[in-house]
């Protein structure tokens, strides 16, 4: 058995041990200073999280379900090549007829969206006599007042902005996935490489630089409307949004309190 | 004299929790990053760091700095809410360089957008790929910029 440890030997380890911490402040700006040299900058010079709210809406009989925004938010945001993850994607919405001599009021929905969307549509297995409707509906993160995301979060990795965006710190994230389960909008995954939980963050490095996010900038029929709530411009495509449409939010019985409104979707959008 | 003392064994309780105590504040002082607590319960640098990527679109104003005759000709006709880079693709790198190419364009750009789809809205333009003309590409008739006008 070895001889248990020296009081002198234990006052000298505690003492290292707290001068080691007393000498962090001196070497966190060291650090940070080699940081700012190597990293281009973060938040661009005047921008002041606290001055915007940014929201982005939808319009669902806009869409015409082309991947365009899937496309360019994947090469943006250089979300993992393969399908399965996506930051936004589009769904098409397919109500049947109610079968003949049926009471019900429309029939099963079909709803697919393969690789998202992403390079389009392929045709529909669905006969055409036997749609009663269809519509496109793109999808992403709802940016929710009262998020389950970072509700669940056991770390405090995910948080919401005070300009309205629900982000990820990818240096708090543990990879848990508890945020992935509790997202009920499906909104989130785990990125392969670096094993932290991701969603879309609205573009931040291209709203904070006066840019729209790579989406609503591809979007060819204008389906996604982006704007600032604190800043409306003068012919605000996101005012007039919202004041010409009867808008939805989705599963609002959830008390999520999503911020991104959904126009002419219907009773079968989940 | 002796009973007022304070008793050894409590100098050396209190001591200990006083360095307990101590580390335990120097360890918060030091270990909670600097910018925690600047918009909320979280790191204040998160944000930075979110907004530190790389842009890969430019933007459509970017593009009308060099090709403002192309955008005059795109307002007369019925493209002109579609950005440059819906179709021409991320464009930041050739902004910066115009040395550098944009995405090479094929039909598959047109047809994502304009095949028959149940779901599209009736006001889209759409075709169906074997009955119109399937064997032409979509710009030996058509030019891109001006839909409405044709070869």
């Amino acid at each position: 058995m070895s001889p248990s440890p020296s009081r002198r030997r234990v006052l000298g380890l505690l003492a290292s041990g707290l001068g080691w911490l007393a000498s962090m402040p001196l070497a966190r700006p060291a650090k940070a200073a080699v940081k700012n040299l190597l990293a281009s900058a973060g938040l661009p010079p005047g921008y002041d999280p606290t001055k915007h709210q940014w929201l982005i809406c939808m319009d669902a009989d806009k869409c015409i379900g082309c991947g365009s925004c899937v496309d360019a938010c994947k090469l943006e945001n250089k979300v993992p090549q393969s399908s399965g993850y996506f930051r936004t994607w589009i769904e098409r919405y397919i109500i049947k007829k109610p079968a003949p001599g049926s009471t019900a009021l429309r029939g099963e929905a079909v709803v697919d969206s393969p690789n998202g969307g992403r390079r389009g549509f392929p045709p529909t297995l669905v006969p055409r006599e036997e749609i009663l409707k269809a519509f496109f509906v793109p999808k992403l993160c709802n940016l929710c007042e009262h998020s389950p995301c970072s509700q669940a979060c056991p770390v405090g990795a995910t948080f919401d902005t005070p300009d309205g965006v629900v982000l990820v710190d990818p240096t708090y994230c543990i990879g848990c996935g508890f945020c992935i389960q509790a997202c009920p909008y499906g909104c989130r995954f785990m990125n392969p490489e670096t094993h932290t939980a991701e969603k879309c963050t609205l573009c931040y490095h291209r709203i904070t630089r006066g840019l729209r996010p790579a989406c609503v900038e591809v979007c060819p029929t204008q389906a996604r409307i982006f704007g600032d709530l604190k800043n409306p411009t003068e012919k605000d495509p996101l005012q007039e949004f919202i004041h010409k449409n009867k808008v939805f939010t989705l599963k609002p019985h959830l008390g999520t309190e999503p911020r991104v409104l959904y126009a002419n979707i219907d009773k079968e959008v989940r | 004299m002796q009973s007022s003392r304070v008793p050894p064994q409590l100098v050396r309780l209190i001591l200990l929790v006083l360095l307990i105590l101590g580390t335990y504040a120097i360890a918060r002082v030091n270990l909670t990053p600097k910018t925690f607590g600047q918009y909320g319960h979280y790191r204040g640098a998160a944000l930075d760091e979110a907004a530190a990527r790389q842009l890969v679109f430019a933007g459509t104003k970017a593009c009308n700095e060099c090709h403002d005759e192309t955008f005059a000709k795109l307002a007369k006709d019925r493209h002109k809410n579609v950005g440059c880079e819906t179709c021409h693709g991320p464009s930041r790198a050739h902004a910066r360089n115009p040395d550098v190419t944009t995405q090479k364009l094929t039909g598959e750009f047109c047809v994502r957008c304009h095949v028959a789809d149940p779901a599209r809205p009736a006001a889209q333009k759409q075709i169906k790929l074997h009955e119109h003309f399937p064997s032409d590409s979509c710009i030996g008739c058509h030019v891109a910029h001006q839909p409405n006008q044709s070869k």
